[in-house]
């Protein structure tokens, strides 16, 4: 971190750039080992050949660190600010934590894009004034250049070609607001009005169409959980009444909750809620169990949609 | 409305508003629920709680064989008035499979609660 200045209390978020195998294991390998000398908690949550890269590079080092496969903890990238970055920041409490987080692989669909995105984004708020290091590796050879300019907004810093600059691009909320896209209604959905007297019936209807469609077992669980959370949040935040829509498209079962209300907290949903806390857990949820979660939120009302994959 | 139901469960008596019955158990310390845990019927869920956690000594039961259903937050009102005890702890007996699932998810290691399916 050479160009840098570091206190106990700077969140540091480089974006890495690599071109190849060779160059993403000295990179990740050099980063974690100044980690190792300053005897700091590590994370690498990265692809599963990737975090094979890693770990053969470390070698007998690579003790110690804790290491998941990103495809499957940040399957939806809603969730890896709650649960994969702050589970382990907020595990280690006591100095500086440093992590490697890999969210977007060349294998990320158009679909899942835009919340990918704004995850990165998000990620300096979430962490601004702690003593916590991420690195984020991109692959400028398979990732798209939207991909790699977005980087340099969501990044403050920037490595490429070994060489570490401050990014003059850096501008995380325009990610945000930009990718908070209108997202238009599925023509063949399943659609139920609800308002509070409803709240069983539009449940009922959801787990009802989502077995039609093929969902079964504990995602059928998960799925009438986080639509009674979405419908609930409707009713009490989100003026009163909504409408449900249900439909699969692309081998994925989608449920979709809109209404009148406005999200204006950009880390809802993101924060892991104190022990005793009351509140806070619905969306939370929705992040957890959901393999993708888009969000468009304005004046006109705020859509959640979440996927499950059948 | 014709709606094929998770295998096991019980469907509420009433398909519009949501009920929730709670009465006493006989001959052992704590309280039957009956219907859906949702946010229409939270608070008296949160009252059955409340009164669960005063007549608290050792051990006591919420059998919940009868209950469709349960959302987070009344998992989580039943987390927090675990762990609001001052001693023993909260047997939960045939819950509906939201309530491990919630646990699991944010209380996975609650000594407080002990489910049995």
């Amino acid at each position: 971190m050479t160009d840098t200045v570091t206190t106990d209390e700077t969140f540091v978020h480089p974006a890495l750039f690599y071109r190849t195998e060779l160059e993403y294991t000295q990179q990740t390998v050099s980063f974690l080992r100044e980690g190792l000398t300053a005897g700091e908690p590590m994370a690498v949550a990265v692809p599963g050949p990737n975090l094979e890269l890693i770990r053969t590079g470390l070698g007998a080092d690579a003790e110690g660190i804790l290491f998941l496969d990103m495809t499957e903890a940040g399957r939806n990238p809603g969730r890896i600010i709650p649960r994969v970055l702050r589970g382990f920041a907020d595990a280690h409490p006591e100095g500086r934590v440093r992590i490697i987080g890999e969210p977007i692989w060349a294998g990320r669909s158009a679909l899942e894009y835009p919340a990918c995105a704004q995850h990165e984004a998000l990620i300096n708020a979430a962490f601004e004034g702690r003593a916590v290091t991420i690195l984020c590796p991109y692959d400028e050879v398979r990732l798209a250049p939207d991909v790699i300019a977005d980087a340099r907004l969501t990044h403050p810093t920037l490595i490429s070609a070994g060489r570490e600059v401050v990014s003059d691009a850096y501008d995380w909320e325009a990610v945000v607001s930009r990718y908070n896209t209108a997202l238009p209604p599925a023509p063949d959905a399943a659609v139920f009005s609800y308002g509070s007297e409803q709240l069983p019936e539009v449940r009922r209807f959801a787990v009802a169409q989502a077995v039609r469609l093929g969902l079964a077992g504990q995602r059928l669980d998960d799925a009438e959980l986080a639509v009674a959370e979405l419908t609930t949040n409707s009713v009490v935040h989100g003026g009163g009444n909504g409408t449900l829509a249900v439909w699969a498209e692309a081998g994925q079962l989608v449920c979709e909750a809109r209404d009148a209300g406005r999200l204006n907290d950009p880390l809802a949903g993101r924060r892991p809620p104190e022990h005793g806390q009351l509140g806070g857990r619905g969306l939370l949820l929705v992040h957890y169990m959901a393999d993708l979660v888009r969000v468009h939120t304005g004046d006109e009302g705020t859509t959640v949609r979440f996927y499950l994959t059948l | 409305m014709d709606v094929p139901h998770v295998e096991g469960r019980p469907v509420p008596a009433v398909s519009g508003r949501a009920v929730l019955e709670v009465s006493p158990l006989s001959g052992r310390s704590g309280i039957r629920a009956r219907g859906e845990i949702s946010a229409v019927t939270r608070p008296s869920w949160e009252e059955a709680l409340s009164r669960l956690a005063r007549q608290h000594t050792g051990v006591s039961y919420l059998e919940l064989a009868d209950v469709a259903f349960v959302d987070v937050a009344g998992v989580t009102a039943l987390a927090v008035t675990a762990m609001g005890l001052g001693e023993g702890r909260v047997v939960v007996e045939h819950p509906p499979p939201q309530l491990p699932r919630v646990l699991e998810m944010f209380w996975p290691h609650l000594s407080q609660i002990e489910v049995t399916p």
